[in-house]
């Protein structure tokens, strides 16, 4: 597909992030402002540069005009998207467009959630409760509500399709851990074996515990700007060469109506952000995936084609994902290990890796000395990584993508 | 229709503009299984919705179909999140492709609907029950005088296709 494209154009400027915890103990407004804030420092902006803010949520959080004053920023631009996962990678296009459209110069996306504390995302608690109507009667009555009970019957049909394993799959996590065991900021740095995964109690088949993310509290921020801009800033530069924001699968109402159902949205997006990037699936060093689930890394690599459509199973178990393997994928750990962040932290781990400065265990991390030792609780930087991947995802049938490169 | 009704602890809210479902439902109290056709081009649809998604003619009818099936895909579910599943558990959740329109317009294509795998007597049926392939009929649950769930039951039937079920 032949699309209009910004490639190399734009660029992420500054990450920043708070503690992953399950104890905030603070409002999302409080993590949201120490997260822009990090992240304006990070790029060397004063708050006078910034003028355009985004952000998602789904009534948990704060808006952005009411987090952009307490750092003194005057806005050109704000809006507050309704969404989770996948909002990251289409966010980033958007501020890309609205900088292009001469709306503002500068735009901190951000995305603040007490998802342990007060809205956890497993649909626990009040959420479990609420009323269901619309759409939600097609299923919730039934007792399909949170997301693991929404997916499952996808990542069933694909066992039954492929042959697909629980062992298989658990291989991500596994991988997940070890790339956590490697970072200061993950919630779980212990690491985790294929057994361990299989031995976890059942939540909703074939999802064990374990195959299932975190639930955290934090706040996280990118900033995007001109690549013209970024030159003049403190960080080098990551070059954004493609992005697709939430593309869809036919039926998103019911997208069971509609299949292969163990097909995900990344079969029509793929054709989107490769074609703006112009490379090909050999050229990416790094991949980022939304691991909610375990399975959701597997699909996700499967229908972008860094294998066959199938052989997903194969791939995620054969070390290609590892730190020291051929293409690692969620190097900080991810969702399943870091913590749930709605997908920002694994753009944040990929911009870190893009400047060779990720801050692991080395001592001297962020001037970009990495021992390359990737045993526990030392080295997680990626060699000479050129090109990354982010994989987003919001459910089987809608997905967002964004190649970065260095 | 008196609001909301109770289920398993949840409101189900049907406001009165809610043509979609709330004619769905009357008609599975009624225990009939009813689509959305299109007045135009006669396809059904699943869930009823105001337009036709193939194309986008506003006028529809409702259509009985058999309430006869497979199950297409399906999971179980040990770690409930909703109270009135608590003591459900472990339960079943089957996503049945209904014998009619299967594989039409497009070969990708099905009426497909969710509901509980439930014994005759609507009790939750045990998780050994459950697999791919094997056949179901709809078999509803009255909720309220104006509201019944379609739920589903295992027949007789010989299975389609191959039979799948997670191994232990």
């Amino acid at each position: 597909m032949a699309t209009n494209s910004l490639r190399d154009k734009y660029c992420i400027v500054g990450v920043g992030e708070t503690e992953y915890s399950r104890h905030s103990g603070r409002t999302t407004r409080a993590m949201a402002v120490e997260a822009i804030r990090k992240a304006v420092l990070d790029a060397g902006l004063r708050a006078a540069d910034v003028d355009g803010m985004m952000s998602y949520q789904n009534g948990d959080s704060t808006p952005a005009n009411w987090v952009a004053p307490d750092l003194g920023i005057r806005l050109n631009f704000y809006m507050d998207v309704v969404g989770g996962g996948s909002s990251t990678e289409a966010l980033i296009g958007l501020a890309m467009g609205a900088i292009e459209a001469g709306m503002c110069r500068t735009v901190a996306i951000f995305r603040s959630m007490n998802g342990y504390t007060e809205f956890r995302i497993g649909g626990t608690g009040a959420r479990a409760a609420q009323p269901v109507r619309g759409l939600d009667l097609a299923q919730v009555p039934f007792g399909m509500r949170s997301a693991g009970q929404n997916f499952a019957m996808t990542f069933m049909r694909h066992m039954y399709e492929y042959g697909t394993t629980s062992a298989q799959v658990a291989h991500v996590k596994a991988a997940h851990s070890k790339h956590a065991s490697q970072n200061p900021k993950a919630l779980l740095k212990d690491r985790v074996t294929v057994q361990d995964v299989l031995n976890s109690r059942w939540i909703v088949k074939p999802l064990h515990l374990l195959d299932c993310c975190l639930e955290t509290d934090n706040a996280t921020c990118v900033i995007v700007t001109s690549a013209e801009r970024a030159r003049d800033l403190r960080r080098r530069p990551v070059y954004v060469m493609g992005v697709a924001g939430r593309v869809s699968k036919p039926r998103t109402d019911f997208h069971w109506a509609h299949g292969p159902i163990s097909r995900v949205a990344g079969y029509y997006a793929k054709d989107i952000v490769f074609g703006q990037a112009g490379i090909s699936t050999e050229d990416v060093d790094v991949t980022g995936s939304y691991d909610a689930f375990t399975f959701t890394t597997m699909l996700q690599l499967e229908e972008y084609g860094f294998c066959k459509k199938g052989e997903g199973g194969d791939y995620v178990s054969s070390g290609i994902i590892e730190l020291g393997g051929k293409r690692p994928n969620n190097t900080a750990g991810g969702h399943l290990c870091e913590g749930y962040t709605h997908g920002m932290n694994m753009v944040i781990e990929n911009v870190r890796q893009l400047r060779g400065t990720v801050d692991d265990y080395c001592p001297q991390a962020a001037d970009g000395v990495h021992t390359y030792d990737y045993s526990p609780r030392k080295c997680r930087q990626v060699k000479d990584a050129e090109i990354t991947m982010n994989l987003g995802w919001a459910v089987p049938p809608t997905g967002s993508a964004l190649i970065l490169r260095r | 229709m008196p609001q909301p009704v109770q289920y398993r602890g949840m409101p189900l809210v049907i406001p009165d503009n809610d043509s979609e479902w709330t004619e769905y439902f009357a008609h599975a109290r009624q225990h009939r299984l009813m689509m959305r056709a299109c007045a135009a081009c006669g396809l059904m649809r699943y869930p009823p919705s105001p337009a036709c998604p193939w194309c986008m003619a506003l006028e529809w009818t409702w259509r009985e179909v058999s309430g006869r099936g497979t199950i297409y895909s399906y999971e179980v579910v040990a770690h409930a999140i909703q109270p009135g599943f608590k003591d459900a558990t472990p339960y079943v959740v089957v996503l049945v492709e209904l014998d009619e329109q299967r594989g039409v317009p497009t070969p990708d294509e099905a009426l497909r609907i969710i509901g509980n795998l439930i014994a005759a007597d609507g009790a939750m049926a045990s998780e050994r029950e459950a697999a791919i392939g094997r056949r179901v009929r709809v078999n509803f649950h009255d909720v309220a005088d104006h509201l019944a769930l379609p739920q589903f039951t295992l027949t007789d039937e010989a299975p389609v296709g191959r039979v799948w079920r997670l191994p232990e």
